[in-house]
Parts: C-alpha cells; structure tokens; sequence
C-alpha cells in the first residue's frame, strides 16, 4: 500500500495506482477514472502534509467520497494520527519489538521508509517524531485501518505464567525462557490481568453548526477570505502542532507509569520472569469490574478538535503493579536453555563424539541448578541414578542432575564430588584452589553442558576436547571435569568415575572408574596424572577390575582419556546425549535427599546399574581407610550455603572455561582420536 | 501575546539530586516545545527510576549540562537555599536602532519555573522545619530515603504537570505564530537574602546557538515565523534537512 513518490507526472500517479491492491486496482473506465482523480490530486493541492502525498492517492481510490483533496488529507491526519498512537504505545509496552534508544545513524540507514523519493517522508516521521518501526504496531493498525477510523482500543496485558518444570518434556521443548518466546503456554497455567487500557477515539460530529465548523470558517475568513475548504485546510494546519505537543506528551507519559517499569525490565533483563506483556486492539470498549476499576486511574489528553469531529485520547492504568509482581523471577542461573546447552552448533558436542552415545536425548533441563551451588559434593556422589536423567544413559553416576554437575564444578568445594566415595568426597585437593578459577558451570548459558570443563591448573585449555580433554580434565580436576563433561556429552554421566578418581588423589586409593570402553580406557585412564602424588593411576590395579563393571554398566567417562570411549559417543547424536542429560537432570532426585543420603554409608549407594562408583567404592578397601572423617568433612562442606555471589562466581569461571574449549576446539579435534595423553604431560600444578 | 507561565511544584533535593532533576525537567519541557522532527531518546535517571526524553540533540544537551553545572557551582557557595530555574521562550523581534546600539525585543511567550529546596547533607540533620535534632545511624538512613522516595514521587507529579501544560489549548495556541526554531532563556534565581541573583542562558535551538551568559549582549539570528504548511519550496528544503537529520528551519 506504501507508495513511494508523490511525483506529479501522470504516468507515475498511474503506474502508482496500478500497483496498488483491493478496490485500487481497477480496470478499463474504473482505472481512467481513477487516474484523472489522482492527477488532479497532484496538480491542485498547493501545500502538502509530511507523508500525506504518499497515501493520498490511496484515499481517493478507496473513499470516493471525498468531496476534496482536502477532506481526503484531514481523513489522511486522522488516520496516521491512530497509527502513530498505537506505535508510540506498542514500542514501549511490546517487549522485544521495540525501537526505542536507537542511534542516529541506525535511523539514517534503518530501512524502515518505504519510500524512494525525497519529496515524500516515510511514516514514522509523521507529526515530526521519528520513530523506529515497531511490527506489532504496523501488523495490528493495518488490520485495524478498515475499520473505518472506529474507536482503537488497545489493552495492555499483564501475563503471570507459573514456572512449572516438566520432567517429561522432550528434547527441544520450552526450558523456562521469557514466556513470550517458545514456550508452550498451554502446558502452563497462567493468568492475565489488564494493566493499562489506551482509547483512541475520533467522534464524528453530527451538527454541522458545531463550534469547530465556526472556528473553522473563522480560521478561513481570516486567511484565505472565506472559502470552506481552505478555512479546512487552515485549521487543520494549526491544530496539527497540537498533535505534535499531543505525541510529544504521549511519548513522555507513556514512560511514567508503572507499566513501563515492568516493561524495561523485561526488555533488559535475561532473567527468566513469569511474567509477561502482552497486548489486544479491539474497537470496542470492555468495561472493567468494579474492583478493576477502583485500582486504576485514568488520564485524559486535551482532546484535539478537527473541522468535522474530535480526536481523544485517554488511558486507564492500574496505580502499582507491586501486588501483581510479588512473584519473584526466578535467576538465570537456575534454569537451563536448550539453546546453549543442547545448541549443536557448539564445538564441544564434535569434541565429545568419541564418547559413548546415550540412548535418549533428555532436554538439557535443570530447574535446581542453584542448589548446586549448595550442594554437598557428597550428595553428588550418593544420588542413585534417575533413570529419567540424561546420566541413567550411561547408568551415570548421578541422578539428580543439579547434585550431580554442578556440585562437581561447585566453586567453594574444594573436594571433589565422591559419588563412589562420600568418605573422600571433603578431600580437598591442592588443585582445588585453581579449580574455582577455571570451572566453568557447565549449565551457564553461555556453556553448553557438552562441554568440557576448562578444569583447573590446565596448562593447555584446549585440553578439554574430547578424548585428549578427557585426559587433561582428570589430570587437574577429574571430578569436576567430568561431571561437567559427562551432563553435556553423549547422555552419559561420567561423575562418578573421575570423582572417586580425583577423591582418590588425596587420600591414596585409586578410584578409576569404569569407562564403558573397556580396558584400554582402564590403561589409559591409569595413565592419568595426579595433582597429587597419589594419584588413581598409582593404584590402577585396583580400578582396572572396577572398569570393568563400568563398562558393563555403559558408563562412560567423557573425560576419560581412552579410545574407545570416544568412538562410542559418536554413535550418539550431540542431541540425543543432551537431551538425555537434561533428561536426567529434570528427574533427579531433590538435593536435600542426596544430601541425607551422603551421610549414609557407602553401602547405600551400591547399585550396580546405576552407580559404578559406589560399587567400586565398596570394592576398594582402602577406601575404608579414613571414611568417618572424609563423610564429615563432606557433610560439612554439603551444607555449606553458597551464596548467590559465589555461584555468579563460578559461573563466571564456567564459561571462561567453556569459551576457552570451544577455542581448543578446533585445534583438538584431531586429539581426539589419538587417544591419551602420557603421564609425562601431566599439567598440574 | 500573552505570556504563560507555569510554576511548577517545589521540589527538596539535595546537592547531588539538583543535576539529575534538572536534566529531567529541562529536557521534558524542551521535548514538548521543540516541534521540529525529532528522534527521541529515552534517558535514565541516576537516582530515580524514572525515564525521561531527549530530543536528541547533543548541543542542546551540553548547553542544558552546562548551565545546571553552573547552577549546581552557585548552590555549593550557598547551600540551604531555594532556588529557582526559569526556562522562557521567547519571540524575538526586530531590532531597535536606538542611539546607544541595537535593542533586542523579546516577546515571551511562555515561561516555566522550576522551583528546587536544595538542602545541605551537612546541615540536614537539623531539619529545616522542626528542628529535630540530627538523627544518626538507620533513622538517618531512614529519613534520606523516604526523602528521596518523596522526592521521586514529586518530580513524577512535575513531570505530570508539565504534560498538562503543555497541552493546555491556551498554550498551544500560541505556537502557531512562534518559530519552529525557539529561543529560549533559561535563567537561576537565587534567593539570597531576597537578593536575586541572576545567572543567565539564551540558548537557541541548532543554528544560532550561541551561548552566552548574559543575554543583554548576545546578538541572535532573527528566525521568522515560518508557515509550516504553507511554502512548498521552503517545505522541500526543509524535508531534505529532516531527511539528513537535522531539525527542521
């Protein structure tokens, strides 16, 4: 409908008018007729309306009607005058849609007029406020300019939806982003509630000897000696500064309720709110309950007098919305979006092909991430698995996902997780001190859980790909590294193995757990240095029998240095192991529960299918050896409370790691298949 | 013509309020009073949640910042004191030769005063009115923040109040024969002892910003009252200075 010039030359008004669609389009005489109404359109009109030459000859084709040029420009004014209400109102309620704060030079090279020709000026400059487009804006007013100038009424909708976590959601479903992205609203439950209520009214006057026909005619005897329409014109060229000061104003109102507030915080904030605005246009008016109506205020803009009607504006605006915003957002941190961590675009799903494949694809889900951060790393090691968890694809090692991964990459926690052994789980390792510098959360956004944690004192970041980042996660911090590794690779939970791995650096026995691979992987994860002069690999004889058990069990250890364990994740799909990662996590089990189970003895966490590690616990008697005191300790350090700054902390130090795998990334790729490091290569510090 | 006034409400701030509510004032007014094509741009305030409107233009902005840092310079040498912001658009009209040089006539138009109570920090324990003694600790606490919820209550009501101005019919009215280009003076009234002490500003928007401290002695380009709708070729060149971005003259 835009047309781009507002040339004189008949042939452009006519290849204009052609072009447009509907009752503009015509043929034979219809076309003639209206090719003759638009040139005398061009010829006579001696002044022109900012942007009105644009659509005028669409006005005369649509509304024959008009008795004048005139009249059709004043129809035009009324008309962008709604546009230009409902643009202002939606670019500051519409989150996501909005243009505001844009720079010059955007504006200047913003594609948004449509217009070729100089003589005539795109629609956001109509009464001299230049604003950027705003979809939802040009997408409802166009529906709602054929209804014949009817009263726009737009409602601005407060949307509270409850953050209902579903286990059973499949891979790529909502993970508890802003609700007005893709979630599926159906599945929640929710409630709206009018906020503000904006009416754009043109009344029509019936009189014809109505006191704007007298200020009208008054205005043309005084300049232009008495002739109706251009005592029209006239006027309608001195009221059009009152619509400028009227936008002007409605720009600035608009951000001084309430509703705004809420509305910028939406656009700015990337914490995942239940709450929401949306909006409706309707031409009629809803009343509001008595209730509804006691809790709002309502303010009227001077109305705007036109030669044969009146043009108003009003707003009707809830007071505070403290009551409706009492629900707090839930933080970022906790919640888990499939974007980052299931993305296959993310190098550390290639990195991690070489790791065994998990049968299903879990949504990369975790709703309590954050009570990993107060998480006992014990707990870790006493979840049994939840079948429903990504990590039950490799009969991983724990099932509550936010036990599992993050207490391994838990910043405070200077032991790590002891999944198989809770004894051991408070033994602090002397890498720990660096490891709260390099490990990234393998849940933050910007980290795809697939990726291999940057583990600490790593000399070379780019350890963390794949088969040769395996070998250096457990060389720094094995525990940590593959939990954070196991939640994002191919589904499977390799916490467990390189936590009693890494538990063992300290107190001697080696825990090396089974990788799924089979005995190489056992030989190569021997291979594995320690921080420690004990290391798992010292005691490697003992483990190896245990890899075994793991490796019936389909544990896989992503970080496990061995062959095989790699060639079995490319079976699988980045997909399908995030998914059953994030399966997994979403039906783990509360941390509270683990946590009382960690104080349990070992014994209590023996099972064979799901947890390799408690069975290598029992197995390896020398983890008998100091089992109170490391239970204490972890009980301890379990219930240490983090706060929220530590937990950014960490998730700082997550994504640096992430960032710094996804950088070796390339350069590892070919590591992958080369199998483990040696010994010699340790990194530690 | 006659000149409208509005005296806007009584504000308390304290010394290091006065630039973020003058900002927030100035600018609003001159939002509503520029009706060249502007590109609005939403501002923050530092100390208020609340998000005012620029009109996106710079000079404007640094003449605005200008004055309120002088504004602020003279309430550090008298604090405690009342103040006053007075924000005049003005028609200028022909000069008069006269003997001892040109006359500048000035025709305001309209004339907003922006009244600020800046209290001292030092001395605001000992209030103002009742003279309580100086509160310490959580009750002084207690007081700043309730002043300043107040405060950001009432700059909401002058923010209002300067929208129903604006709008007024009686006012409006008056801009159809005022420039596109508006003079404007700002001046401070500072009360000090009754004295008033005046600290003056002609600003112009774009093109005859000259800014001087005294208007007495400033010798503005004459800007007609220009026909908005009523010159086609001076329309076009003022569309091809819009389409560069550029107020319209």
């Amino acid at each position: 409908m835009e047309l781009g010039s507002g040339s004189s030359r008949p042939s452009d008004q006519e290849s204009e008018v052609s072009l447009l669609g509907g009752p503009c389009t015509a043929s034979g005489p219809s076309v003639n007729s209206l090719k003759l109404r638009s040139i005398y359109v061009s010829v006579s009109m001696p002044w022109r309306f900012p942007g009105l030459t644009r659509n005028l000859w669409i006005e005369m084709a649509t509304s024959p009607s008009h008795s004048s040029p005139e009249s059709a420009i004043i129809e035009q004014v009324i008309t962008e005058f709604f546009a230009k209400s409902l643009h202002i109102i939606l670019e500051s309620r519409s989150p996501y849609v909005s243009s505001r704060n844009y720079s010059v030079d955007q504006f200047m090279s913003s594609p948004s007029s449509s217009c070729s020709s100089s003589s005539s000026m795109p629609r956001d400059k109509w009464f001299n406020l230049a604003l950027r487009d705003c979809p939802a804006a040009l997408e409802n007013f166009d529906i709602w300019r054929k209804s014949n100038l009817e009263p726009l009424v737009i409602d601005i909708i407060l949307i509270r939806r409850a953050l209902v976590p579903d286990v059973a959601r499949p891979l790529g479903g909502c993970l508890l982003r802003n609700f007005s992205g893709n979630c599926d609203l159906a599945r929640e439950p929710k409630s709206w509630k009018i906020v503000e209520r904006w009416i754009v009214q043109y009344e029509r006057h019936k009189s014809s000897s109505s006191k704007n026909h007298k200020d009208v005619r008054k205005c043309g005897t005084k300049n232009n000696g008495g002739s109706s329409c251009s005592s029209e014109t006239a006027f309608y060229k001195k009221t059009y500064k009152r619509y400028i000061i009227l936008f002007r104003s409605l720009y600035v109102f608009i951000r001084l309720l309430p509703t705004y507030k809420l509305f910028h915080e939406l656009n700015s904030s990337g914490q995942i709110c239940p709450l929401s605005l949306s909006h409706r246009i309707s031409s009629s008016i809803q009343p509001f309950t008595q209730e509804d109506e006691a809790k709002m205020s309502q303010f009227t803009f001077v109305p705007i007098d036109t030669p044969r009607g009146r043009l108003s504006l009003s707003v009707q605006y809830l007071r505070t919305l403290e009551d409706i915003r009492s629900e707090p957002s839930a933080p970022l941190s906790v919640q888990f979006i499939l974007d980052y961590v299931g993305s296959p675009t993310t190098d550390p799903f290639r990195r991690l092909k070489s790791l065994p494949s998990a049968p299903s694809s879990p949504a990369l889900v975790s709703f309590t991430r954050q009570h990993s951060w107060s998480n006992d790393h014990g707990a870790l090691a006493s979840v049994p698995l939840c079948p429903s968890v990504a990590c039950s694809e490799a009969r991983g090692i724990c099932c509550n996902p936010s036990l599992c991964l993050p207490s391994l990459i838990h910043r405070n926690d200077h032991s790590p997780p002891v999944i198989s052994e809770p004894q051991n789980a408070a033994v602090t390792h002397k890498n720990n001190m660096s490891f709260d510098e390099f490990w990234p959360s393998p849940f933050s956004p910007t980290l795809s859980p697939s990726s291999p944690a940057h583990l600490p004192g790593q000399r070379s970041p780019n350890a963390l790909q794949s088969g040769s980042s395996q070998i250096d996660i457990a060389k720094a911090h094995p525990i940590t590294a593959s939990q954070t590794q196991a939640c994002s690779s191919e589904g499977k939970l390799q916490i467990q193995m390189d936590t009693v791995r890494y538990g063992n650096y300290q107190t001697g026995p080696t825990i090396v757990k089974g990788f799924p691979s089979g005995k190489d992987d056992t030989e190569k994860l021997a291979e594995l240095p320690s921080s420690s002069t004990q290391g798992p690999l010292s005691r490697s004889p003992s483990g190896l029998s245990l890899l075994d058990k793991f490796d019936d069990s389909g544990f896989a250890c992503p970080f496990a240095d061995y062959k095989d364990v790699t060639e079995s994740c490319n079976r699988r799909s980045p997909h399908a192991v995030v998914g059953a990662v994030v399966q997994m996590l979403m039906t783990a089990a509360p941390l509270r529960q683990d946590l009382y189970n960690l104080c349990r003895p070992p014994q209590v966490f023996m099972d064979e299918s799901l947890n390799p590690c408690v069975q290598y616990d029992q197995a390896n008697t020398e983890q008998s050896e100091c089992p109170a005191s490391t239970s204490e300790t972890l009980a301890s350090v379990l219930l240490k409370s983090k706060t929220a700054a530590e937990g950014l902390e960490e998730l700082r130090r997550y994504k640096e790691m992430k960032e710094s795998i996804l950088k070796q990334g390339a350069s590892r790729s070919s590591d992958v298949d080369n199998g483990p490091r040696s010994p010699g290569n340790n990194d530690q510090s | 013509m006659n000149c409208q006034t509005c005296q806007l409400k009584e504000l308390v701030v304290v010394p290091t309020e006065i630039q973020d509510v003058l900002r927030c004032i100035l600018h609003t007014i001159i939002f509503h009073r520029a009706l060249g094509l502007v590109r609005p741009q939403d501002v923050e305030c530092e100390h208020f949640e609340i998000t005012y409107v620029h009109c996106g233009d710079h000079e404007i902005e640094k003449k605005i910042d200008e004055k309120i840092d002088q504004f602020v310079g003279w309430v550090e040498k008298h604090p405690n004191r009342k103040g006053q912001v007075c924000l005049s658009f003005y028609e200028v009209k022909n000069k008069h030769a006269t003997w001892f040089g040109n006359k500048i006539e000035r025709l305001y138009w309209e004339q907003w005063y922006i009244n600020l109570h800046v209290l001292n920090p030092k001395s605001h324990g000992k209030s103002h009115y009742t003279k309580a003694p100086v509160s310490t600790g959580e009750n002084a606490s207690e007081e700043s923040s309730s002043r300043h919820a107040a405060l950001e209550s009432s700059l909401h009501e002058v923010l209002f109040q300067i929208i129903r101005f604006a709008n007024e019919k009686k006012t409006t009215f008056q801009l159809y024969k005022t420039l596109r280009l508006y003079h404007f003076h700002m001046r401070s009234q500072l009360q000090v002892h009754q004295t008033p002490l005046l600290v003056g500003m002609l600003m112009c928007l774009r093109g005859c910003c000259r800014l001087d401290i005294l208007p007495c002695s400033v010798d503005y380009k004459i800007m007609q009252a220009i026909n908005y709708f009523s010159e086609p070729g001076l329309y076009s060149v003022v569309n091809e200075a819009e389409e560069k971005g550029h107020f319209v003259h």
